[in-house]
């Protein structure tokens, strides 16, 4: 994938995200309707792709007034990637093309690989994950199942040990999957199913979009790493 | 300047220790409370807020992939409850936000407390030994329903 290939992809998947983050607080929040019609109007320019640059600058400064509203993000990881995603492809534009550009860009990809690889790590170094005791709690008493029949998850501790292996184990191996780029893809479609459980056991739909916003940065971060060796 | 720098250094610099490990987890209840009443009795039943329903089709939740802004909410009211009981400076942001949020469901859908003054508290549940254990850490003073906070 080429450079520009991979920002225009991570532009239009990152303003398509914005939209669906905006569209629930412009027509369900009623008193914070006003804070985000400024970013659904400039994540639709970004759709256009004209002056992308200052587009992507207009979009930074105005999350900083976001940020202030809610005394950080509103929604945890999910509005941390999703400004992540933001912040490397302004700078990548912003910055004097060749190395500087692709460096901000290199970097969003190699943050999705540890936002992967550290998740795994800090579960695999606790017993209560390793034992399959903190996916029980996961359901048995987190505010995150989106119902109270999957709380019922709780009380099958193989499946969950079984989970909470199978979760580690994608975890820690996702940079692996940068030795070649059918398993890229391949890992990428697992990671992106992940998301889209969580999405539906948990109801983290936005972790969905802004992930997989950022997916073409490692796509291409692995094209450019091949063609260095 | 320098808020601006804290909030934003965790964006570029993120850690990615999602559910590290499972701490106690919060559950906000608010009630009415009947200031004429007997001292100790004044008030009313705690009412869970934003209880979970107890089933969500597959439909559904195929739906909220692209339309969830009640359940994105009430994870926002998680995050200000973890913050009170953490004490993340200014504690009066996130009591506030929890406060517009009851006001704003009664407002919408909840009964007539027209004139009454209101209480919430924090209720964090964890397990211990073999059962589910309740601690309250945190209760609001009272705020008015006539005027938002």
């Amino acid at each position: 994938m080429t450079f520009d290939l991979a920002l225009r992809l991570t532009e239009i998947l990152l303003a398509l995200a914005f939209l669906q983050q905006c569209s629930e607080h412009i027509l369900w929040s009623g008193e914070t309707r006003w804070l985000f019609v400024p970013r659904a109007v400039l994540s639709c320019v970004l759709l256009t792709g004209l002056y992308s640059p200052w587009v992507l600058l207009a979009l930074s400064l105005h999350s900083v007034l976001v940020l202030h509203r809610f005394n950080g993000p509103y929604n945890g990881g999910s509005d941390r990637m999703g400004l992540l995603v933001l912040y490397c492809l302004c700078l990548s534009q912003l910055l004097p093309a060749g190395l500087p550009g692709e460096a901000a860009f290199g970097y969003l990809g190699m943050q999705v690989i540890l936002s992967y690889f550290i998740s795994g790590w800090v579960k695999i170094v606790n017993p209560e994950w390793r034992s399959g005791r903190a996916l029980r709690d996961v359901f048995s008493f987190s505010a995150y199942p989106v119902s109270e029949d999957l709380r019922g998850f709780a009380r099958r501790p193989l499946l969950l040990w079984a989970m909470s292996w199978a979760v580690m184990g994608f975890e820690l191996v996702f940079p692996l999957a940068l030795l070649h780029p059918a398993t890229l893809y391949l890992a990428l479609g697992v990671a992106a199913g992940f998301h889209l459980a969580n999405a539906c056991l948990f109801g983290l739909n936005r972790f969905v979009w802004f992930w997989i916003a950022s997916y073409p940065s490692i796509l291409w971060l692995q094209g450019r790493l091949i063609d260095s060796f | 300047m320098l808020k601006a720098v804290s909030l934003v250094l965790p964006v570029l610099i993120p850690s990615w220790r999602f559910f590290k490990a499972i701490e106690p987890s919060p559950r906000v209840e608010w009630r009415v409370l009947a200031l004429d009443a007997p001292a100790g009795t004044e008030g009313g039943a705690w009412v869970a807020y934003q209880p979970r329903p107890n089933s969500v089709s597959l439909a559904q939740m195929i739906r909220r992939l692209f339309w969830n802004p009640v359940w994105n909410d009430a994870l926002f009211v998680v995050s200000c409850a973890e913050r009170i009981a953490l004490g993340v400076a200014p504690m009066s942001h996130s009591i506030n936000e929890i406060q517009r949020r009851i006001l704003r469901d009664i407002k919408r859908s909840g009964p007539d407390v027209s004139g009454e003054m209101l209480q919430f508290r924090l209720v964090f549940v964890y397990f211990e030994n073999a059962g589910l254990v309740q601690d309250v850490v945190f209760v609001s003073d009272p705020f008015s329903v006539g005027a938002p906070p």
